[in-house]
């Protein structure tokens, strides 16, 4: 049975995966009029014109001359081979460029995940511990309203009362540029004190969720009978919070974790841009400026591949979490948190 | 309450639970309980009456709740306790199989780790010797030992009850509880799982605590047993006294509902609801009590002794007898021949329950029932209804009373009389109340028995009635008068089967609702054994055999009985074959 | 439908504190967007003033980089989000319930087929996929709320199936079918009404999250520039130079970032509050509707 399922699942994941494929492939092809001479209207930004040699050289690499599944073929084969296409705007090609700002966001992303959880079970725990009491309230009426902000407006303010206006954190960047730094420790804190501010930002929009589920979660579990059971054994409370009740409550959390990525990269798009950090997110909102298709093209390949790939190992992580799993049914931990 | 010169391990002293739910509830009120070493302890009660509270409060689980009282065991004060003292007695000294549910084991984390846990908590042992212990735990309650490798979910219902139970018993504890262990085991499983803890107890020497459903089991398995009612004990004393002869009504009337004791009588519960645990200020089984009065609804009664190891929780102390028959002797003279048709007989009969009197034809039941009721004077012999000795009809001429319908249909009603005063006419001859009252008290007594209360027919003449319908007639009018015992002397011997079932039917569900006494005579064993709580055997004027009815029925001790149920029971049922073979043979050819 | 209104009534009535709030400050917006040039002084399209002169008596809200009034500014960008967030809410929010009857109801390979397609969407990343949609097909205000639509239908949809498949086991269902019941009657006699407080909870939902998408886009540039959305007037602020160097943010960037967190604010607050009445053990106690 778990054979079956588990192909099933690796079964939909590669669907999913071709249909981003070639939407990817169609999207250029479906744009309205002549893509090469769309510019862009808004005041004060660059204006992409395309010179005759860009053109010329857009018009070699989408090959719309040749018929559609040719063109599809050459497309697959190129992926096969990690070739992304050519930035025209940056001068190289997809591929490196991608590869050089990726640790950016992988850092914010990372990051975010780990503080926020840690942060979110945590409180979570606290308030389950003191349910109804003023403290369970306190956290529990603050990290909603907190939550319910969106990041890029937090981040907005986080940006100009602490960068702008109290002047403790860089205004932009990853790294103070062109700076000499004298040992490793001092690269680290260069870099810490540059993504702060971004990272506070996601994960305090973030904890929210985590908490909620967390709090739900642990308030539901402790109410089981085999935690009745662990008491009457007469262990020690640690363990019976730590191999009892949290193994369980974890369960919904973790997946909770993995499936809301996708919302977490919109986030840390938001966010890179408000804080100028030299992430994927701002790469993207440059090439989208610049119309720089192949780059736009490459960026939405990578990120959503990578959310899907986290969703599948979502599936599989939970089977190996939960014994109970060996039948369809996805996730009932996640429901029964509620 | 177990001998004195016993030394009490486990001791629960005035123990009183109440829950800080809105509203409080009072799970547990004033419960003594005392156990020995190696005693075995059984506990019954409707659900909700606080077993698993009182199993909890010994465990020290109880929380969001007032506890007062004290448990004490082995002279430490476990209520006073600290968590973390209690933490070490907990499973080493008390342990308990919990209540068979699919999330009393932790659903994440394999077996054996789950029954090795405790033994780590309170033992120094290494990862080999926990394991080789959990083998052989497993292998003790009937398991493979590899199935300490596997996930809760995995095992079936009746696997993981034994697992629950070598988990218990993992750190060797001196006290066991064991909480529902057989509600979901098929009767095969069932059979095995008392076998288990039979030999369980005595190879281990735990003292055990069984709280169960199954009366069989609790029969089997425990030496003491108590009931609980409402949150609190009502009943306690020795297992095989209280089943056979239990004292409390609602300790009977659970009795009764066991089709395991009573395989034929119908079933029937008890009326009524449990109470709000704590809600009543008087004695909690007020408004279901068939004996209930004045006093019993003004104050909690306590628990008393009323007898050698035998403590009741009422007012009344116990269940009342509403009639014995002491030495009745009746001889008859027919012109040289002396007959005793009754040769000093013992009878008792007792509030709310449903007495048979069986025996052969001629043995003497009719002439007992009239010299009950005083229509014919026995020689010797003293009869008491309600504590006082029948002299003259005051038993019968009242509300309340006794009353007596006889067999014969025709001659129990007179023919001219219309139905209405019929039914009407015992309330007449006492002056009760007043004309439209005592219409109306027999226009009830009518609808009680399932008769029209039409105009027309309450105006019909009883000759125009069928023998069902007269001897129906015959029971409202008896029932118009509410008595507190009622004579049925062969009812239903002259009526055709459907109108005899429909009549004990109705019968039985009025004794159920109003909780009368009835004496049922009959020489259809296989009616007794439909309707009895209790049996009285008459051969030749004697009493060879009394007891309850799953005893007389099921291990007679007198060669009597064996042959009136040989010929009752055996001879039907050889009847019944031979038909088959005639039929079978009839359709072969 | 007039039982429907007085259901309506009922729940407004049953609101706490803070959804009472959150429905009073989304009155407040959508009259300000429906009154927004009788509110204004200044035209929202024109230059009516120095360029970033703080709030004063003329100008309440100051005025941004070109001197446009920001407080017709913002009372026109009210209209904007609006439209975005109920034209989303109503599309998707209506397509994905009925697309979650469907499914849940005639079950089969219709329910295979869309279950399909809604497992793919749902794991879709909607930002990165909005963004590229965006700048391939030109920033407009339909186009964006076509994008959201399409992206947000399936968690109504989900939602919705989910419901009518536990309804579908319920014995009353099965007893009014062996009565003779036809899609129709079930439909409107036992679906519409469990499933009305869900698609309603699911829409302040879905009304949310698009003004917040919306903002977004157009903070990143990518919104309609005609707009003239709250998001658009942060981005112009953002992307003024100096605007870190210099106070022009306490009235150009916090006056609208103030009108999303309040809209937001306020939707959340109604949301969990409907929420809270929609649930089933709430609407059991109280009457059903019809």
């Amino acid at each position: 049975m778990t054979q079956t399922l588990k192909s099933k699942k690796a079964v939909e994941y590669l669907l999913t995966v071709w249909v981003i494929i070639t939407l990817n492939f169609l999207l250029p092809r479906l744009m309205p009029g002549d893509p090469f001479l769309f510019i862009s209207g808004a005041e004060g930004e660059d204006i992409a014109r395309f010179s005759e040699a860009q053109r010329a050289y857009y018009i070699d690499q989408y090959d719309f001359d040749s018929p559609l599944p040719v063109q599809y073929g050459q497309y697959i084969a190129a992926l096969a081979g990690g070739d992304l296409g050519y930035s025209i705007y940056y001068n190289e090609p997809v591929a490196p460029l991608l590869l050089r700002r990726l640790p950016w966001t992988l850092l914010l992303v990372c990051s975010t995940v780990g503080l926020s959880t840690l942060f979110g079970t945590l409180l979570g725990g606290l308030s389950a511990r003191y349910q109804g009491k003023w403290i369970d309230r306190l956290l529990f009426i603050g990290l909603i309203v907190v939550s319910e902000i969106p990041a890029f407006l937090l981040g907005l303010v986080l940006l100009f009362v602490f960068a702008a206006g109290m002047q403790l954190f860089p205004l932009s960047g990853a790294m103070t540029h062109f700076a000499a730094h004298e040992s490793a420790w001092r690269i680290f804190c260069d870099i810490v004190l540059h993504a702060t501010l971004p990272i506070a930002t996601l994960t305090l929009v973030r904890t929210g969720g985590i908490y909620l589920l967390a709090r739900n979660s642990i308030i539901t579990v402790m109410a089981r009978d085999y935690l009745r059971t662990a008491r009457a054994k007469g262990l020690g409370r640690l363990r019976i919070f730590w191999r009892h009740a949290l193994r369980n409550a974890m369960l919904p959390i973790v997946t909770r974790v993995f499936l809301s990525l996708g919302t977490l990269v919109g986030g840390a798009i938001l966010v890179e841009n408000v804080f100028n950090y030299p992430g994927l997110g701002r790469l993207m909102r440059e090439a989208v400026m610049v119309h720089d298709y192949p780059l736009i093209q490459g960026i939405f390949l990578l990120v959503t591949l990578t959310v899907l790939s986290a969703n599948f190992l979502a599936d599989l992580i939970y089977k190996r979490l939960d014994p109970r799993i060996d039948t369809g049914a996805a996730f009932p931990a996640v429901r029964e948190a509620g | 309450m177990n001998e004195k010169n016993q030394f009490t391990m486990l001791k629960l002293e005035n123990l009183n639970v109440t829950y800080n739910t809105r509203p409080a509830v009072r799970a547990l009120q004033d419960v003594d309980l005392a156990l020995a070493p190696k005693d075995t302890l059984g506990i019954i009660g409707e659900s909700g009456c606080g077993k698993t509270t009182l199993a909890l409060s010994i465990m020290g689980l109880i929380r969001n709740a007032d506890i007062s009282g004290r448990i004490t065991f082995r002279k430490q004060v476990l209520t006073d306790m600290r968590e973390s003292t209690l933490r070490r007695i907990r499973w080493r000294k008390i342990a308990m199989a919990f209540q068979n549910s699919l999330e009393v084991l932790n659903p994440v984390i394999r077996l054996g780790e789950q029954i090795a846990e405790p033994m780590y908590a309170h033992f120094k042992l290494s990862a080999r010797e926990a394991d080789q212990r959990v083998a052989e735990l497993l292998e003790l309650t009937g398991l493979e030992a590899s199935w300490r490798h596997c996930y809760p979910h995995q095992l079936s219902g009746g696997m993981r009850q034994k697992a629950l139970v070598a988990m218990a018993l993992s750190c060797d504890p001196e006290v066991l509880i064991v909480d529902e262990p057989f509600s979901s085991l098929d009767a095969e499983s069932r059979h095995a799982m008392v076998h288990l803890f039979q030999e369980l107890q005595e190879r281990m020497g735990f003292a055990m605590i069984l709280i169960s459903h199954s009366l069989p089991a609790i029969q089997q398995l425990t030496s003491r047993m108590i009931t609980l009612y409402s949150g609190s004990v009502i009943e306690a004393g020795r297992t095989a006294d209280m089943l056979r002869n239990p004292l409390h009504p609602y300790s009977r009337g659970l009795i009764n509902a066991a089709p395991e004791f009573f395989q034929y009588k119908d079933l029937w519960g008890i009326a009524g609801e449990p109470p709000v645990a704590g809600s009543i200020d008087g004695c909690p089984f007020y408004p279901r009590c068939v004996q209930r009065d004045g006093p019993c609804k003004a104050s909690r009664p306590r628990l008393q002794h009323v007898g050698i190891e035998r403590m009741v929780a009422c007012h009344k102390g116990g269940i009342e007898t509403v009639l014995t028959a002491r030495g009745v002797i009746k001889t008859f003279k027919l012109e040289n021949q002396t007959i005793t048709a009754l040769d000093g007989v013992d009878i008792l009969i007792r509030r709310g329950e449903v007495v048979s009197l069986v025996g052969a034809s001629g043995s003497g039941k009719s002439t007992l029932a009239h010299i009950l009721v005083n229509v014919l004077a026995s020689d010797t012999g003293e009869v008491q209804f309600a504590g006082r000795r029948v002299t003259g009809h005051e038993a019968t001429a009242r509300m309340g009373g006794m009353q007596i319908v006889f067999q014969d249909p025709s001659e129990a009603v007179s023919p001219r009389l219309k139905v209405l005063d019929a039914v009407r006419e015992p309330l007449d001859i006492m002056g009760w109340a007043d004309r439209p009252d005592r219409d109306r008290k027999a226009v009830n007594a009518l609808s009680a028995v399932h008769l029209p209360a039409t105009p027309d027919f309450l105006h019909r003449s009883c000759h125009a009635l069928s023998g069902g319908q007269r001897q129906r007639l015959a029971v409202a009018r008896a029932m118009a008068t509410d008595p507190a015992l009622l004579i049925a002397d062969e009812i239903t011997a002259m009526l055709d089967p459907s109108t005899q079932a429909t009549l004990l039917r109705e019968l039985k569900g009025l004794q159920h609702t109003r909780g009368f006494s009835m004496l049922f005579i009959t020489h259809d064993m296989h009616l007794a054994r439909k309707v009895a709580d209790r049996v009285y055997v008459l051969d030749h004027g004697a009493i060879v055999e009394h007891g309850a009815a799953f005893d007389v029925f099921d291990h007679p001790r007198s060669r009597h009985t064996h042959r009136l149920l040989d010929a009752a029971f055996d001879h039907d049922r050889s009847i019944a074959r031979a038909t088959d073979r005639n039929i079978s043979g009839w359709e072969k050819s | 439908m007039k039982a429907r209104v007085t259901t309506g009534i009922q729940f407004l009535r049953r609101m706490s504190a803070g959804g009472k709030t959150g429905a009073f400050i989304l009155l407040a917006f959508v009259f300000v967007a429906a009154a927004a040039s009788i509110i204004s002084l200044h035209p929202h399209r024109q230059i009516s003033g120095p360029p970033l002169s703080p709030p004063g008596p003329s100008h309440w809200l100051g005025t941004d980089d070109l001197g446009v009034d920001l407080w017709a500014q913002i009372c026109h960008g009210a209209r904007v989000s609006l439209i975005i967030g109920l034209g989303t809410a109503l599309l998707a929010g209506l397509g994905g319930a009925l697309a979650g009857i469907l499914a849940g109801y005639a079950g089969g390979l219709t329910d295979a087929v869309l279950m399909r397609l809604i497992d793919i969407m749902i794991v879709l990343p909607d930002l990165p996929v909005m963004i590229v949609l965006a700048a391939f097909f030109g920033p407009s205000l339909m186009t964006i709320v076509i994008v959201l639509s399409l992206f947000s239908w399936v968690h109504t949809a989900r939602i919705v199936r989910s419901r009518v498949l536990s309804l579908k086991q319920r014995r009353y269902i099965h007893a009014a079918e062996t009565f003779g019941a036809g899609m129709v009657y079930l439909m409107h006699r036992h679906f519409l009404p469990e499933i009305f407080p869900l698609a309603a909870v699911s829409m302040i939902r879905l009304t949310g999250r698009a003004i917040v998408a919306e903002a977004g886009l157009s903070f990143l540039g990518l919104g309609d520039p005609t707009s003239r959305s709250w998001g658009l007037i942060i981005h112009h602020a953002t992307n003024f130079q100096g605007i870190y160097y210099t106070d022009f943010w306490t009235w150009w960037l916090l006056y609208p970032w103030l009108a999303l967190t309040l809209i937001v604010t306020a939707l959340a607050l109604v949301g969990r509050d409907l929420e809270k009445m929609a649930d089933p053990r709430m609407m059991r106690g109280h009457g059903k509707p019809i």
